[in-house]
């Protein structure tokens, strides 16, 4: 344990690695601020990574939020045009059944298109035609321009965006302290997990973009905020269910949205509040899972007939009103909290609320106000400059790749966009090799991954390359890419089978909520291939 | 269709069973939907490693009293010391009659090698693989580990530092030449049973025995992993004739090229004893009378009834489909029979995946002659073996492979005598 004090000198230190804090790294970055992120784990670790991957039009908050809505709305069109290869443009539909209130519809209706959001009745024949998956029963539909988003593509290609601008990102340290001077904050101690060092670097401004941590973070600084860690539950889908996104067209409840995504869907999400000490170890229950199930089949009753691969939860920071401190009044909005003007300590931002929707709204708030802070006049330009990926389109990528074999190609351009580019360059036959079979990811993809995507672990690449996301849920990918590491001198072989057991321990987390039928078939063969034919065991942890 | 004993299940348990009952005299057919849990196997039968109390099995014969009071319920408490003893003894010869040659002995656990390169106590190892007697030390001071190149599924690093662990020095090379680079042209293909078709052709052998003998240097033995003799068995015995040096085969992750062998070695073994084997259909009801089941109707055969004097379940566990699990229940698909589970799934499982999982003793429920039973009564011709049965942890204790071996071998001595 050595104290270093890094003399490299930022003018922004940006604490949390999800949506918000990327984005606003990226923001920060692009005009011309001395950018650091610190993030205890990986990118995409909290929030961010546990949602419903949901490009929300907006729809499913124009009863109840218009101001919501709105912003969900603006920002669905930008990030369809900056980061088109996160987004799949798939539409929603927001259904009526039996059970529900039909004059809902209209209200519902002329609310969307109060808060500008295009919103179509349509014959529920037709949209049985357009989604087949959904409930027959159906009595109305509204189509919406809901779609899919990538949240861990999304904040990864933010992150690459921030570094191209010289943005400096450390993963895996977790600020321990908020260095402070009289009544301002100039700086962040952290601890590098990795290496066990603290370090210490200095700043202008500290954002902490912590989510549900922020709590946390601002305490460090001696300032309370009020904040209620939300529990949402969701469960994914071995299949892609559905094309279009599912919702109930009734007030916002549990279990009412089914979201298509990459070879998967998801259903979510339930809502409940937890204690703080919980936030750091989010288990689903059984009775979540029922619940979800229930209701999820009445969106599309296949549910019923569906392999589900896992069962996970998220935390959503929710902010009480400052005047409020029973909690009651709690907004889903963005809070953006200048600490100066709030309690009178210098130097210090916290953003949070809001949505992975607004993500760069968000980040655009606070880059103003950290500008304002510095004397910087600099304008946002994220709205309207593509992020990396995003930059062409993935026919072009497509031809300048020809050579990759098809599949792999179409799977690799999905994931990469025209970063795909940059990951076939300089591979060879041996970089074709398939790591991971549910998903189409090569020795290549993983080599890429390692060498420009700041990956540690295997669960790291997960996020990455979807490597053990599929049905298997890594049952032989795992093994091979923790040898691919190893092989790269990523880390020693003891390190790769320690990683190989906690990534496996990870997978069973969400396995187990929902281990039956197929899913405990495959967990009794993952045992079965890795503990008794391998022999990895929990000890494997301790040696 | 008409047969002395239908045996559901073609696996390990009831192959054992199916042979036992041929060489006796009768005819029997055994229903297999295809896999079996001896595809993914480590070339190595485990009887038993480990008690339920955590305690290391050195001696299985001696450890089998003490199940008595850990585990009532274990397969092996119902054969009793005595039979188990009479039955584990038996197997090697059982084996090699069949044509599969293994080494190892029910009274003192021996050490294989593991795909980590870590070694592991196992009762009986296929004779082409490694058989260590210690448990900490390997019977080589230097090994020239190969791999192919490209092949995902074996980790010669791993195995290296684990070696140097062990005190045995290592030297790793790659194998490669066109043969094997045809096969790369397909992302998929880098796979065991892909490599080992090559290593089916005689030029292929010889070209790997000259890489071999190219790079062994001054190693006393080599290594590399189970990736050849798929179809022909003779492959070893060629290698070690041309290069001159030991050569261990170590298993690679699944699917498992030795234990495929040795699966097709039981069947070949089954057939030229007379029995017949139906490969691709599963057996989907049954007629009942009384306390019997008269016959048996399979998917491919439609209304054409199966009928015996005896049935055998030897349907495997939860990954074979011989148990299927619902959110709150656990039954056996087939027959229907009794099953033991809890019904609250919190208690299925343990949060750790590398503790005990409750759900791995689930099982159907038998009487101590192993007659099945249904709805708490015995089924007097219907007889239950291996994976499928309740009682046991194949994982944790160890005891899978002998769990099926000797439960299939008791089942066909009660069934002959009567």
């Amino acid at each position: 344990m050595m104290k270093q004090d890094t003399a490299k000198p930022f003018d922004v230190i940006i604490i949390g690695g999800g949506a918000t804090g990327a984005g606003t790294a990226r923001d920060c970055s692009r005009r011309g601020l001395r950018v650091l992120l610190v993030e205890r784990f990986d990118i995409s670790t909290g929030a961010t990574g546990r949602n419903h991957g949901l490009l929300h039009s907006g729809a499913r908050y124009a009863v109840t939020d218009q101001e919501s809505a709105k912003e969900c709305i603006k920002e669905n069109m930008i990030l369809r045009r900056i980061a088109s290869h996160c987004v799949e443009e798939t539409d929603g539909l927001f259904l009526t059944l039996p059970e529900d209130d039909i004059a809902y519809q209209a209200k519902f209706v002329e609310a969307c298109s109060q808060a500008g959001i295009r919103a179509e009745i349509i014959d529920p024949k037709e949209a049985l035609r357009l989604e087949p998956s959904a409930n027959p029963s159906l009595v109305g539909a509204v189509r919406v321009p809901d779609g899919a988003v990538d949240p861990f593509r999304l904040t990864a290609s933010n992150i690459m965006d921030a570094k191209e601008h010289g943005a400096t990102i450390l993963t895996y340290h977790e600020v321990t302290e908020l260095l402070r001077e009289q009544n301002r904050i100039v700086g962040v101690k952290v601890l590098d997990h990795r290496t066990k060092e603290v370090k210490s670097y200095y700043a202008s401004v500290v954002v902490n973009a912590g989510g549900i941590w922020g709590h946390n973070i601002a305490k460090l600084a001696g300032i309370t905020i009020n904040m209620l860690p939300a529990k949402g539950a969701l469960l994914i889908f071995g299949h892609r269910v559905n094309n279009i996104v599912l919702n109930r067209c009734r007030k916002p409840a549990d279990a009412d949205i089914l979201v298509p995504g990459d070879t998967i869907c998801l259903i979510g999400t339930t809502s409940s509040r937890v204690p703080f000490e919980e936030v750091d170890d989010m288990r689903v229950t059984p009775e979540e899972v029922d619940l979800l199930l229930r209701e999820g089949e009445k969106l599309s009753p296949l549910l019923a007939r569906t392999r589900i691969l896992r069962a996970y939860a998220g935390v959503r920071p929710l902010v009480a009103s400052d005047d409020d401190p029973s909690g009651r009044n709690v907004s889903r909005g963005i809070v953006l909290l200048d600490h100066a003007v709030r309690d009178g300590m210098e130097g210090f931002v916290t953003i949070t609320g809001g949505k992975l929707m607004t993500y760069r709204l968000m980040a655009e708030w606070t880059t103003d106000l950290v500008c304002k802070k510095l004397n910087v006049s600099a304008k946002c330009d994220t709205a309207e400059e593509k992020l990396p990926g995003s930059r062409e389109s993935g026919e072009e990528v497509g031809k300048k790749i020809i050579s990759m074999p098809k599949t792999q190609r179409n799977a690799t351009i999905s994931r990469h966009g025209d970063l795909a580019e940059k990951l076939a360059r300089n591979t060879t036959t041996l970089d074709n090799s398939l790591v991971c079979e549910c998903e189409e990811v090569s020795v290549g993809e993983v080599k890429y991954a390692l060498n420009e995507l700041d990956v540690h672990n295997l669960v790291d690449l997960r996020r990455r390359t979807r490597v053990g996301m599929g049905t298997c849920q890594g049952e032989l990918c795992a093994c091979r890419a923790a040898g691919l590491m190893s092989s790269l001198h990523k880390y020693c072989t003891r390190r790769a089978k320690e990683d190989l057991a906690s990534f496996l321990n990870e997978r069973w987390k969400g396995m187990a909520p929902i281990a039956w039928g197929d899913t405990l078939r495959e967990s009794e063969y993952m045992a079965w291939v890795y503990e008794s034919v391998c022999g990895l065991t929990l000890s494997q942890k301790q040696e | 269709m008409k047969f002395d004993t239908i045996i559901i299940g073609g696996g390990l348990a009831g192959l054992t069973c199916g042979i036992s009952l041929q060489r006796h005299g009768q005819r029997c057919c055994i229903v297999s939907s295809g896999q079996s849990a001896l595809h993914f196997s480590s070339g190595s039968f485990d009887l038993l490693n480990c008690l339920p109390d955590g305690k290391e099995v050195e001696n299985p014969v001696e450890a089998v009293e003490r199940l008595k009071l850990q585990a009532p319920e274990h397969p092996y408490v119902k054969l009793g010391k005595e039979k188990f003893e009479e039955l584990a003894g038996s197997v090697v010869e059982f084996f090699s009659q069949a044509g599969v040659s293994v080494t190892g002995s029910a009274c003192k656990n021996h050490f294989r090698i593991t795909p980590m390169g870590t070694l592991k106590p196992t009762w009986l190892t296929l004779s082409e693989q490694v058989a260590c007697e210690h448990g900490d030390r390997l019977p080589w001071k230097k090994v020239a580990i190969f791999n192919v190149t490209g092949f995902l599924d074996f980790y010669t690093q791993f195995i290296a530092d684990e070696f140097h662990k062990l005190g045995t020095e290592c030297v790793l090379r790659e194998i490669s030449f066109p043969a094997l680079e045809r096969l790369r042209k397909n992302p998929t293909e880098m796979r065991s049973v892909n490599i080992a078709r090559v290593f089916d052709k005689r030029e292929n052998v010889d070209e790997l025995a000259r890489v071999l003998k190219d790079g062994r240097g001054n190693c006393e033995a080599i290594a590399m992993p189970a990736i050849a003799g798929l179809a022909r068995t003779d492959v070893l015995e060629c290698l070690e004739r041309e290069v001159g040096t030991r050569i261990a085969l170590l298993p690679t992750l699944p699917p498992s090229v030795p234990g495929i062998r040795a699966q097709q070695q039981l069947r070949r073994a089954f057939e030229q004893a007379g029995g017949v084997y139906m490969l691709g259909d599963s057996v989907l009801r049954a007629d009942m009378e009384g306390d019997r089941i008269t016959k048996v109707y399979s998917y491919n055969h439609g209304n054409i009834p199966f009928v015996a004097r005896d049935v055998v379940l030897a349907t495997g566990s939860f990954f074979s489909q011989g148990l299927v699990a619902l959110p709150g229940k656990v039954y056996e698909p087939v027959l229907g029979l009794d099953v033991e589970f809890v019904e609250n799934r919190k208690e299925w499982y343990d949060m750790n995946v590398f503790a005990a999982q409750r759900y791995e003793t689930f099982g159907v429920k038998t009487d101590n002659e192993f007659h099945g039973l249904l709805n708490g009564a015995a089924l007097s011709n219907v007889y239950v073996a291996g994976a499928v049965l309740e009682g046991f942890d194949a994982i944790k204790q160890g005891c899978g492979a002998g769990v099926s071996i000797l439960s299939a071998l008791f089942v066909a001595e009660q069934i002959l005598r009567k």
